[in-house]
């Protein structure tokens, strides 16, 4: 402490210290609040169509192709430690070797909290297909809106704002339109 | 000009400074962070955190890293020289 570089390193060691506590605080901090809001989602209508898969081994492969109205508010899940909302939209189902599936067909990124109210009437953003080639013989699905929030300084957490009521059935497959 | 800078550089401070320097550092610098943390849950702004701690932290260094003359009030006061010459 005799010397100004003595002073610096005693300063520069707490403070290290101290930013870390600081971080944690502000990790923990997270956990007060618990905001869990809820929206709605429905499914217009799903669409089975085939159509040709770049593998030449399985020449036909079924798309579907789902419309959906989702609405939610999201801003409650933004508080000082939030930086962005991931929400992505997903159907899960078991195919028919009983695998179950959690499949994102739309997704949103969400990094204000001016724009955290959802209201999407839309289509599915991603190829939606199945991994057995065929949605023949595979359970109704039912449809999820979930969300990530990421934090600035802490761990990543994950919710779900809504669900269809009734697992919706893949329908027979139609010719090309 | 050159010997004078480098004593400033070196920043040499008494016994009773370096306690209080010490002092003033463990308090001040728990405080700024604790004031910061609860100044930004309060406002929701981690913004607001950080600048605090950041300008609170460089007023803190200016306060006790340079070699201010209230750290050098208490010289440590030697004892006179012993003739030696006497004894031979």
């Amino acid at each position: 402490m005799h010397s100004i570089y003595q002073r610096i390193n005693n300063l520069s060691a707490l403070l290290s210290s101290c930013v870390l506590s600081l971080l944690a605080a502000i990790a923990l901090s997270s956990l007060l609040f618990t905001a869990d809001p809820m929206g709605t989602l429905s499914i217009g209508s799903v669409k089975v169509y085939p159509g040709k898969a770049r593998n030449f081994n399985e020449p036909r492969r079924e798309h579907a192709f789902v419309r959906f109205n989702v609405s939610a508010d999201l801003s409650p899940l933004f508080h000082w430690n939030t930086k962005q909302l991931f929400v992505y939209l997903g159907a899960e189902y078991a195919n028919s070797a009983g695998v179950i599936n959690d499949v994102v067909i739309w997704d949103r990124i969400v990094r204000r909290k001016e724009d955290a109210v959802i209201n999407v009437s839309g289509k599915n953003k991603y190829i939606f297909k199945e991994v057995s080639s065929s949605f023949k013989a595979v359970e109704p699905a039912f449809y999820t809106l979930k969300y990530n929030v990421m934090p600035y300084v802490g761990a990543l957490t994950y919710g779900e704002a809504a669900r269809t009521d009734e697992p919706v059935v893949f329908p027979v497959v139609q010719d090309r339109v | 000009m050159q010997s004078s800078l480098q004593t400033y550089l070196e920043g040499r401070i008494d016994f009773e400074g370096q306690n209080k320097v010490e002092k003033i550092t463990r308090i001040a610098l728990p405080g700024i962070t604790a004031t910061a943390f609860f100044a930004g849950l309060a406002t929701q702004s981690l913004r607001l955190t950080f600048s605090l701690l950041g300008l609170a932290t460089l007023a803190l260094a200016l306060m006790v890293v340079p070699q201010w003359p209230m750290y050098n009030e208490h010289p440590v006061k030697w004892l006179p020289v012993k003739d030696a010459k006497k004894k031979e």
